[in-house]
């Protein structure tokens, strides 16, 4: 499995991550699976089927925001789980397509339940070399 | 005190003023000690006091309580009424789990007559009350239940035979909020609490058995059915994903409400409408509505808990004497009349992380605790204590009668778990006289008790700066994480 590059950054009550990128796309698929790897170990997750999602923003910013809600929402509605992550960007638009499998307690121990992705502090900054982005995650 | 280049006046040894800079409508207030100011001017939350402040319509003060962190826009621990007419409403300040509660049961037993079966009741409680992630609840809402549940509260668990009249009458509110509007509920918040009503949640969610260790104020202690060595039942959880979902739904509303105003902000996650706005409106049908599931929520957990104690202990209701001392959420956006300016307005008070507390005399009180002041449940660590409290007039002044909600984390959850690699929390918690059983180990670690601050600390606080009164100290000796 592709390592994920993702870390936590000091926030008192809830998780503050910080996600780097090759280039746009690449950045937004890590930090979708960064959001399931907090939920559950993913290498227990296989991949069974695909999803879809689509989001429309006028920023980075935004797109990253509705991108994390709509994936966050696949768990929390549907009970599925991401193993991989493809995201494509077409000016405003950005398609996510995961593949994983529905949440089967006896194989997936869950860690923790996030509540929802929040807007507070969220930025998705160029930097040398590639892309980073900083979301809050109300846990 | 500094905050960056911001100096923070002291008032009292309680009571620290944060100045108005520009943008900000009104002066910060915060409530704490000089050593507990130490801590919170490390982390973001007395800027987020600041740009709680900057809120259109904000009346005297952006409050901080002693047990305030950084949350996400407000701060967690935040108070801020808001004018009834000029104002605006955020769903930023009420947070993901509108009216997050506590609730407390008292019992007619000692928990040196439970101890022998101490660990065996904790299982029951934990096999039986569902808690931790995409655990589902003992009833199959339909959909026309579910409306029923979220226009009703805890009256709809009255209707089942989940509440008795004692109950309903020891809920905030009557368990039931005015106003509310089943179709300002999204269908995707209604499809995450339809089969999540009477679940504990996980994270900082839990059920616990206490002992009341030390009671401070005996006549209000026995008005709350309250004894030294007394087996109670606390119980914390909120209004799960439906809650969550009215939040998030109504946090993209509010932003593109803003666009269209012009209205702006320091933080976009202080997303807000004007009360009177259609959007303002709509949010506070919603949020009334998730309300209500919060209180039928933990009526159904304090329910089968109930139903434990009974079928385990092979008791009658009589002998078990397990009656509902209180209810009140500490998430949510109430109207109330306050006294601002000296004259009484309609206002709109956010408390996010921050418990209601009215004194003595007040109507809102049920009337068995009418003389002795609104009871107030601050729950502390799974490792500590937890405080009853009751509501002290000196709060309709300075706070809009508000008080703090718990002790307040001082570590991250990363920080949490560091802390504790290697060694069984479990084990821990046993050797301090608590047993422990949780859906998760990972929860468990980023909840140790060393994680939070001190809540003797926090309650001596508020007791001293005259917001809430101490009533009893608990200890808790049987605990169930989500």
């Amino acid at each position: 499995m592709k390592r994920h590059r993702f870390r936590l950054l000091p926030h008192t009550a809830d998780l503050m991550l910080e996600v780097r990128g090759g280039d746009l796309p690449g950045l937004f698929s890590s930090c979708v699976l960064a959001l399931f790897s907090l939920v559950v170990d993913r290498r227990t997750v296989r991949k069974a089927e695909d999803r879809t999602a689509e989001v429309t923003g006028n920023t980075t910013g935004q797109q990253l925001f509705f991108l994390l809600r709509e994936a966050l929402l696949m768990f929390t509605v549907h009970g599925f789980l991401a193993r991989t992550a493809h995201v494509t960007i077409k000016g405003k638009h950005v398609t996510l397509t995961v593949a994983g499998e529905s949440l089967d307690v006896s194989r997936h121990p869950v860690d923790r339940e996030i509540k929802a992705v929040t807007a507070h502090a969220l930025a998705v900054e160029k930097m040398p070399g590639g892309y980073l982005a900083r979301f809050v995650l109300d846990v | 005190m500094r905050f960056r280049d911001v100096e923070i006046k002291k008032l009292s040894e309680t009571m620290w003023e944060i100045p108005r800079e520009e943008g900000m409508r009104v002066p910060g207030l915060i409530f704490a000690s000089e050593a507990m100011m130490g801590d919170i001017v490390r982390d973001e939350s007395v800027r987020q006091v600041m740009n709680v402040a900057y809120l259109p319509g904000i009346l005297k003060h952006s409050i901080g309580m002693p047990d305030i962190h950084w949350g996400y826009g407000f701060p967690i621990g935040g108070v801020a009424a808001m004018d009834a007419e000029e104002g605006v409403v955020s769903p930023g300040g009420v947070g993901y789990d509108i009216n997050c509660g506590v609730r407390l049961l008292r019992s007619d037993l000692t928990v040196d007559a439970l101890r022998p079966k101490l660990r065996e009741l904790l299982a029951t409680l934990h096999r039986e009350v569902p808690s931790g992630v995409g655990s589902t609840g003992f009833v199959r809402l339909s959909a026309e239940d579910e409306e029923k549940v979220l226009v009703e509260g805890s009256r709809w668990a009255a209707s089942r035979g989940y509440a008795s009249a004692e109950d309903i009458a020891c809920t905030e509110s009557g368990g039931k909020l005015p106003g509310a509007d089943p179709d300002a509920v999204s269908a995707v918040a209604k499809k995450r609490g339809r089969n999540q009503l009477g679940t504990l949640g996980s994270g900082n969610h839990f059920l616990e058995i206490d002992e009341v260790a030390e009671v401070f104020d005996e006549e209000a202690a026995r008005a709350f059915g309250l004894f030294p060595g007394q087996a109670a039942v606390v119980i914390h959880s909120g209004s799960r994903g439906l809650g969550y979902q009215v939040c998030d739904d109504y946090l993209v509303t509010m932003a593109d409400y803003m666009r269209r105003n012009a209205i702006d902000l320091p933080d976009r996650q202080l997303a807000c409408a004007h009360i009177r706005s259609p959007e303002g409106k709509r949010y506070l049908s919603a949020l009334t509505a998730a309300a209500n599931y919060g209180f039928a929520n933990r009526q159904l957990l304090a329910h089968q808990a109930r139903e434990c104690f009974l079928r385990f202990l092979g008791m009658g209701p009589r002998d078990l004497g397990m009656r509902l001392v209180y209810d009140c959420g500490h998430n949510n956006a109430k109207f109330e009349v306050h006294e601002v300016d000296g004259k009484k307005r309609k206002v709109l008070v956010h408390r996010k992380g921050a418990t209601r507390c009215f004194p003595a005399g007040n109507t809102e009180i049920p009337e068995a605790y009418r003389h002795v002041g609104q009871p107030v449940l601050i729950p502390g660590d799974m490792g500590t204590a937890s405080f009853i409290l009751a509501g002290s007039p000196e709060a309709m002044r300075v706070s809009f009668g508000s008080t703090c909600h718990g002790a307040g984390r001082r570590m991250s959850r990363t920080q949490a778990k560091a802390s504790v690699r290697g060694k069984s929390i479990v084990q821990e918690m046993e050797k301090r006289g608590v047993l422990v059983a949780s859906a998760s180990h990972k929860t468990l670690a980023e909840e140790i008790p060393e994680a939070y601050k001190n809540v003797s600390e926090v309650v001596s606080v508020v007791h001293d700066a005259g917001l809430a009164r101490k009533v009893a100290r608990l200890r808790p000796v049987a605990v169930v994480k989500g």
